[in-house]
């Protein structure tokens, strides 16, 4: 009886919860998110590069969990998206810092001449 | 120590074990709380507000799980994407940040290159000669259509030009035809009957009285009867029938008509009528007009039919 009881116990720690197969939306959003970074130029930017990068492993690795039948591979997904979601985030930046230091090093340069 | 203080010692330190593990959030969840409230205190909250409550109610995700149900893989999950959506929203202060910099220095007057105008800029000009060459490319296509509707029309006005040569071709046969009936009517009977067109000329027109040489006389009006031949459609067979009265025996009336059909027909051919299309044959007396009582009707029946008919014509 007590063996059947730590056994028990033992299962409880063990149980995760359930969670539904990975929907078709959230694969496409993905993917859209991945080309969006890619066209934006994310790999010519290194920490945008990177995430681009783990934005495609995971969602190897999400469709590859899914075919399996493993319902984990929804989230995994869902790491993918946020990962191209930052490339894309850290590639814009980037692209504007560099403009706002010219507008700024011209604004210097005009007040010196002394236009308004 | 029996098995019964085994079993106990197990539980406890199962229990304890669970216990500790509810209590230590995972390194990725103590992170993405880390940096939330680090991009909650600093531009964020000013400049990304949205973000940052999107990346907020992902960390809460990942807090629900870690109290229900612990260190999880899922648990780990959500706070990997709670952890990218603060980064996310801090890059994106500093891009607001960034781009409010440009919009004064663009207010003060100065021209601001936008990367993102000039990669816009540079599509727009693939998108530019494409469309040149999309343009060139349609340009050509209606050149080749002109230039086959050129030819089209050429053609059609070939066809056109031919068939106004072949009506003209008509009217002027039919004008012909017209003509040469009008002129044969005026030395000979023309009529319309089951037969076809029959051109009747008195006997004694062409011939001497009981001959079957041709007149002199006849010879020219049997030249308006070839030309009104000739003038007809090429494919009407024609038929010269010779006709007495009833006076005399058949067995000289017989062979009279016949000859004097044969001898209209031979100069028929001599001035041009199609040899293979006309042929002569004797009727004697047995085809009258009229009745033979009185010298006018027997001179009547005294004649030279030339019968013009369909191509399935053949002597009676």
């Amino acid at each position: 009886m007590t063996n059947k009881v730590i056994t028990a116990l033992a299962a409880l720690g063990l149980a995760g919860c359930a969670s539904a197969p990975i929907p078709v939306y959230q694969l496409e959003r993905a993917q859209s998110s991945i080309r969006g970074a890619e066209e934006i130029g994310a790999r010519s930017v290194p920490a945008a590069a990177l995430h681009l990068q783990l934005a495609k492993d995971q969602t190897e690795t999400a469709q590859a969990m899914a075919s399996k039948g493993d319902i984990r591979s929804v989230l995994v997904m869902a790491r993918a998206e946020s990962d191209a979601e930052l490339a894309i985030g850290l590639a814009r930046e980037v692209a504007v810092h560099s403009d706002a230091v010219r507008a700024t090093e011209d604004l210097k340069a005009v007040r010196a001449r002394g236009n308004p | 120590m029996t098995t019964r203080d085994m079993n106990l010692s197990a539980t406890i330190a199962l229990a304890s074990l669970m216990s500790a593990c509810a209590t230590v959030a995972p390194p990725q969840l103590v992170e993405a709380r880390n940096a939330y409230t680090a991009s909650s205190n600093g531009l964020a909250a000013k400049l990304t507000p949205t973000e940052l409550y999107d990346a907020k109610k992902a960390l809460d995700k990942a807090n629900m799980e870690f109290d229900n149900h612990g260190d999880t893989l899922e648990c780990r999950d959500y706070a990997y994407i709670a952890q990218r959506k603060v980064e996310l929203t801090d890059t994106k202060a500093r891009t607001e940040l960034d781009r409010q910099t440009i919009a004064e220095a663009s207010k003060a007057g100065v021209v601001v290159r936008d990367s993102q105008v000039k990669a816009t800029q540079a599509a727009l000009a693939v998108s530019r000669n494409q469309i040149k060459e999309e343009r060139r490319d349609n340009e050509a296509m209606t050149n080749d259509l002109r230039a086959i509707n050129t030819a089209q029309s050429k053609d059609l006005q070939t066809t056109v030009t031919q068939l106004e040569t072949e009506k003209q071709a008509r009217v002027a046969a039919e004008t012909k035809l017209t003509g040469a009936m009008n002129d044969l009517k005026a030395i000979a009977a023309v009529k319309d009957d089951a037969r076809g067109v029959v051109i009747t000329l008195s006997g004694s027109v062409l011939f001497a009285s009981g001959k079957y040489e041709l007149l002199n006389t006849a010879m020219t009006k049997l030249d308006q009867v070839a030309e009104a031949i000739k003038a007809q459609d090429d494919d009407k067979r024609m038929v010269v029938e010779g006709h007495t009265d009833n006076r005399g025996a058949d067995s000289i009336n017989q062979p009279l008509s016949l000859n004097r059909a044969t001898a209209v027909r031979n100069y028929l051919v001599t001035r041009g009528v199609e040899s293979e299309k006309i042929t002569a044959v004797g009727m004697s007396s047995s085809k009258p007009v009229t009745d033979n009582k009185t010298a006018e009707n027997r001179a009547n029946n005294r004649r030279v039919e030339i019968v013009i008919g369909s191509p399935g014509l053949s002597s009676r």
